[in-house]
């Protein structure tokens, strides 16, 4: 495989059946966090049946409970659902630079700004305002030089939807939570209490975190 | 017929991720790919028609990846503005000298047309039999062959600096036996 002697293709062969490369623990860490995550439902399926119809019904009786307890409209907002807002056309023009020069656009959800990142290479390009669950959910699009693009969404109201699943990077302390959601690579984080959405096509995992990190300031463990 | 078990499939990631990444040609990519692949894979139960899981994960990984070569052609990018915060895998193989050699001849397979590219990983990356891989891919047997064969002369004439004298053939998709009219199909096992 050398430059000083090119290989035969039955060199070649050997040589690609050889590789012994291992995916990286970080790779499968993630992977075996997918399967776990995975099983559980079918596994809860086996006790299900045999409680039978009595345990069914109790059962039933809890989850309205439970629903009952824990509803309010807040609570029915998806990670799902924010994403795909992520993931509309813009319907506003991007906001401007805050007049105060603090790294912030001129948009935000009550006291979170949205960064103002075109000294990092995106530039806002475009904004939209949806209500979902009950919940604003404001999101401002990012356009990098080479045609990259990113959704920044904040949503309303506090207390935050809680996210689960993925895997969980700290930068500077604040847990940054990474899923793949419908295809898209998402980055979600909390900001002086709300929920934080970085969603992209064509964007590394890297750059998501990047520019979640970016914006540390308010974050707090989602 | 069977339920596919997810825990078993973990057992298949390294394989996996070294076909990504000759498919992709590099490692960050690889690892997106293979990620999505699972995601795919686990998003519901699956039903496997015969016992091998590698077989069917192909099936899933070359449909993801062509997925996302479509997806790539709508929005191109290429590389990121900011910088990357994730340092590269040090360590990418358990025989250091073999690290440059490696990224060498998967980032050489990475630039093959896409369906000599898919042959040679399903055979020789991920080591499926001619009949696996020609079931995976869809394509007949004698079709595969003949793929695997000109893919590997490729890379071996890329490697060396030669020209590769079967591009504009693979190109114009002239293959020989069994080639026309068994391009890929869309069908989407996931």
């Amino acid at each position: 495989m050398s430059e000083k002697s090119p290989p035969t293709e039955s060199e070649l062969v050997d040589f690609v059946r050889s590789i012994d490369v291992a995916a990286p623990p970080e790779l499968h860490r993630r992977i075996d966090a997918m399967v776990t995550a995975s099983s559980p439902a079918r596994d809860r399926r086996q006790p299900r049946l045999r409680f039978g119809v009595t345990g069914a019904l109790a059962a039933a009786v809890i989850a309205v409970v439970l629903v009952i307890a824990t509803s309010g409209a807040s609570s029915t907002l998806t990670l799902h659902t924010a994403v795909a807002l992520t993931q509309r056309a813009p319907t506003m023009p991007a906001p401007a630079e805050s007049p105060s020069e603090d790294g912030t656009l001129a948009a935000h959800v009550e006291d979170v700004a949205f960064p103002y990142w075109e000294d990092r290479g995106w530039r806002a390009s475009g904004e939209r305002v949806d209500r979902a669950a009950g919940r604003s959910v404001t999101t401002v699009f990012y356009h990098g030089a080479h045609g990259q693009w990113v959704g920044y969404a904040i949503v309303g109201g506090t207390p935050a939807p809680s996210v689960s699943g993925g895997v969980v990077v700290k930068r500077g302390g604040v847990p940054y939570r990474f899923t793949v959601t419908n295809g898209v690579k998402v980055m979600t984080w909390l900001r002086s209490g709300h929920l934080c959405v970085v969603a992209g096509h064509g964007v590394s995992n890297a750059t998501l975190l990047s520019l979640a990190s970016g914006v540390g300031k308010g974050a707090q463990a989602a | 017929m069977r339920t596919l078990d997810p825990q078993s499939l973990t057992k298949h990631v390294d394989r996996l991720y070294r076909a990504a990444w000759a498919l992709c040609g590099s490692r960050e990519d690889a690892e997106d790919l293979v990620q999505e692949t699972f995601a795919r894979v686990l998003s519901r139960p699956r039903v496997l028609q015969g016992d091998d899981e590698l077989y069917y994960l192909m099936r899933v990984l070359r449909n993801t990846f062509l997925t996302s070569l479509r997806t790539a052609s709508r929005r191109p990018v290429k590389g990121a503005v900011i910088e990357d915060v994730v340092a590269a895998d040090p360590r990418p193989t358990n025989r250091p000298e073999q690290a440059y050699e490696v990224q060498e001849v998967y980032e050489a397979i990475s630039r093959l047309p896409d369906n000599f590219r898919m042959a040679l990983v399903a055979v020789d990356v991920l080591g499926l039999s001619y009949r696996e891989a020609a079931r995976a891919l869809r394509v007949r047997e004698s079709t595969l062959t003949t793929r695997v064969f000109r893919a590997r002369k490729q890379v071996a004439a890329g490697l060396t600096g030669e020209p590769a004298q079967e591009k504009q053939l693979a190109e114009t998709g002239r293959e020989g036996t069994g080639a026309s009219g068994v391009s890929y199909s869309e069908e989407n096992p996931s």
